[in-house]
């Protein structure tokens, strides 16, 4: 830990004596000689604000993220940082606890670039607070990776330094509308549950139009309210309207509720597809067998084989780095967390400069081979150049059903 | 055969919310206490269901009475230690003493059991009750582990009913619910009184949050939630009465889910917090009026 780490905490003590500050000076120093050790403190740190919600309802995505983020510092600073030109810079990450509300990581984006002066960012989770954020990192200028924001409104504002690794909506809907049509041409029927929050109503919205376009009729379409403790009239309904293809957004608090409520209900369909949830193995430990059969999309998976140009080298490699630091498989929220650290060390290694300006130039041409899949942004700097897997829930584990070079298995039908 | 339908997802709605409730209306009613750590305990008390089940098998519903228990030391505990001090204060004080103490606790929980969402998940499941198997022309289902849960939590009640009518302990809280001053002259330790309602309070969050653990997902934040119905079923049954918090709790969960249906999902919830304002102007003391404790 360096003494630059505790500057927010001591900046938080009201009436921190000079005395005290010259102890946590002290303590910092001797606390850092793993630092020390590898050499590089000659060398100024990279630094990167990161708003995260690592307590309040958001808590377990912002933990994962973190996780992501810290796996790609340690990585790249154990060789020592990243290269800028011809010397090696260690990074540090700059956390602050926005305790899930925007509003506040918004406050913290701000005193992240003015307070901290931080070189770059990362953009807070989720796409509603990506997009408030972004206006902080547009004002002073600072290039900003958005793990999370998926949803195309995030990027409609013409802002220059927000670049999401994350493709849109709609490539998570219609691959999987595809495959719906394909293997099961009886279903003609869609009932569509959408958490009323940005990223989940526009993912419901963008699957109204992918089965729309393939002529699908939808029966039901309706939005709940976040922190819906109770989902038995919708799904009363929807058991009413007999859909083939039901489909649920929203977070994994949700899901699991949705997924119970539709078994108390005895509901049953071909398929039924739920997104988020299903790509986190609390979903299938919490649902049991009723996650069985329940297909998802998601921009990244174990299952996933790219070879990379980055700090891991591969997917696969990066699962087995993740699961020896975290005793766990990875999942998309700690796989994009990771994504964002390398693409930004891409940028700033070929711009060879840690100049805003040169970075946010490099970042924009793209071209970048990481083990989250290559990533190109388009003009609005929204990923667009790979192609989010589809799962399905088969005996307890995720099988990637699409696309056919890494799929483990086919679509098997009927949910009960 | 839909309102049939949606009328039975009401009333076993309204029983788990009557079951969240009757603690967090037993404190109001008697001490007087807004008590935001109640929705806290109901998660707590999930907690150590969740972990008795997949830990040392214990079914929830078994484990109810005995998640009661350690909650019921507990806030014995926090009423000697924190609430007794400020008792006497304006009902903001007592109030603000309990939201520090919730934050405290959620927190301790983020850091014990992390974030991450679990939910008992019964195995076997207990399914579904389908009526058309026996009368074909009810298209009607009922969830079986709802209505266990919902009966055990009207036992839970109906034992805290025999308890206040039937012991001296109970008639001591009922005759301080009435009048404290009246009950200290009749020789009623009320600060005792006190402590062991706001400990039945905090064993009835125990028990419930063991009978909710199959159905609800279980994360150290979810309390909020549990205390906001808590809130809008005193209101709507009346604070402080056993029978308040049922009326309450069915009205609430029969409202939503009608409210659901005509009005769609998303206003379920501005619906019973419309109702709750209203109710507020227009009848205060909620459905069941302000009268004894039972």
């Amino acid at each position: 830990m360096s003494l630059r780490n505790l500057r927010p905490v001591v900046s938080a003590v009201p009436g921190a004596s000079h005395l005290r500050i010259a102890v946590l000076a002290a303590v910092s120093v001797l606390m850092a000689p793993g630092s020390m050790t590898c050499g590089y403190t000659a060398e100024l740190p990279i630094r990167i604000g990161a708003p995260l919600p690592l307590t309040g309802a958001l808590s377990p995505e912002g933990v994962k993220l973190q996780q992501g983020y810290e796996l790609w510092k340690d990585t790249v600073n154990a060789t020592g940082g990243i290269a800028v030109g011809t010397v090696k810079r260690p990074i540090e990450i700059v956390y602050y606890d926005y305790q899930s509300a925007t509003p506040k990581a918004v406050q913290l984006a701000e005193k992240l670039a003015t307070d901290d002066k931080v070189d770059f960012m990362f953009s807070p989770f989720g796409s509603g607070a990506s997009k408030a954020a972004s206006t902080v990192s547009e004002r002073y200028g600072i290039p900003t990776l958005a793990p999370t924001a998926s949803s195309s409104e995030v990027y409609d504002q013409g802002y220059k330094n927000l670049f999401g690794t994350f493709t849109s909506n709609d490539t998570l809907s219609e691959p999987m509308a595809d495959i719906v049509k394909a293997k099961a041409p009886n279903a003609k029927r869609v009932a569509i549950l959408a958490r009323n929050d940005l990223y989940p109503l526009a993912l419901g919205q963008e699957f109204e139009k992918s089965s729309k376009k393939r002529g699908l009729e939808v029966v039901y379409f309706e939005k709940y309210a976040i922190n819906t403790l109770d989902h038995a009239s919708a799904l009363t309904e929807i058991k009413a309207a007999k859909p083939d293809w039901i489909i649920a957004t929203g977070y994994i608090n949700d899901m699991i509720l949705i997924r119970k409520q539709m078994a108390d209900l005895g509901i049953k369909a071909q398929i039924v597809t739920m997104i988020n949830a299903p790509a986190y193995q609390e979903f299938i430990d919490a649902t049991g067998p009723l996650a069985d059969n329940v297909t998802s999309a998601t921009w990244w998976h174990p299952a996933v084989r790219y070879e990379s140009k980055d700090a891991f080298g591969s997917s696969a490699k990066y699962t087995e780095m993740f699961q020896k630091k975290f005793n766990a498989l990875p999942d998309f929220t700690n796989a994009t967390g990771s994504s964002v650290g390398v693409v930004l060390q891409m940028a700033i290694e070929q711009a060879g400069s840690v100049d805003r300006d040169k970075v946010r130039e490099t970042l924009a041409k793209g071209g970048f081979d990481t083990f989250f899949g290559p990533l190109s942004f388009n003009s609005v700097g929204q990923a667009v150049s790979y192609v989010p897997p589809v799962f399905q829930i088969q005996k307890g584990k995720p099988v990637v059903i699409y696309p056919d070079v890494i799929k483990g298995g086919e679509l098997q039908l009927g949910v009960r | 055969m839909l309102y049939l339908q949606i009328l039975i997802n009401g009333i076993l709605l309204g029983g788990l919310y009557a079951c969240i409730a009757v603690g967090f209306s037993l404190v109001w009613g008697v001490l007087n206490v807004i008590n935001i750590l109640h929705g806290s305990f109901i998660v707590l008390g999930a907690y150590l269901a969740f972990f008795a089940y997949t830990g040392l098998g214990v079914h929830p519903y078994l484990f109810a009475p005995i998640a009661a228990l350690p909650l019921f030391i507990l806030g014995y505990a926090v009423q000697l230690v924190v609430i007794n001090k400020v008792i006497e204060a304006p009902v903001l004080v007592t109030m603000t003493a309990t939201f520090g103490l919730t934050l405290l606790l959620d927190n301790l929980m983020l850091v014990a059991f992390q974030a991450n969402f679990r939910k008992v998940s019964l195995s076997p499941p207990l399914g579904i009750i389908d009526l058309s198997d026996t009368f074909p022309a009810l298209d009607l289902i009922v969830p079986v582990d709802r209505l266990a849960s919902m009966l055990f939590a009207l036992l839970f009640v109906g034992l805290l009913y025999l308890l206040l009518r039937r012991t001296a302990v109970g008639r001591a809280i009922v005759a301080v619910r009435m009048d404290r001053y009246a009950a200290t002259l009749m020789g009623v330790n009320t600060e005792k009184v006190f402590a062991v309602t706001f400990a039945l309070g905090a064993a009835l969050a125990g028990a419930a949050g063991a009978l909710l653990s199959p159905i609800f997902p279980i994360s150290p934040l979810a309390g909020t939630a549990y205390l906001g119905k808590a809130f809008v079923i005193c209101v709507l049954g009346g604070l402080g009465s056993v029978s308040g918090a049922l009326v309450g709790g069915l009205v609430l969960g029969i409202l939503e889910s009608f409210g659901a249906l005509f009005f769609g999902p998303e206003h379920s919830l501005t619906l019973s917090f419309t109702v709750l304002i209203l109710f507020l102007l227009v009848r205060p003391n909620g459905i069941m009026g302000k009268r004894g404790f039972v």
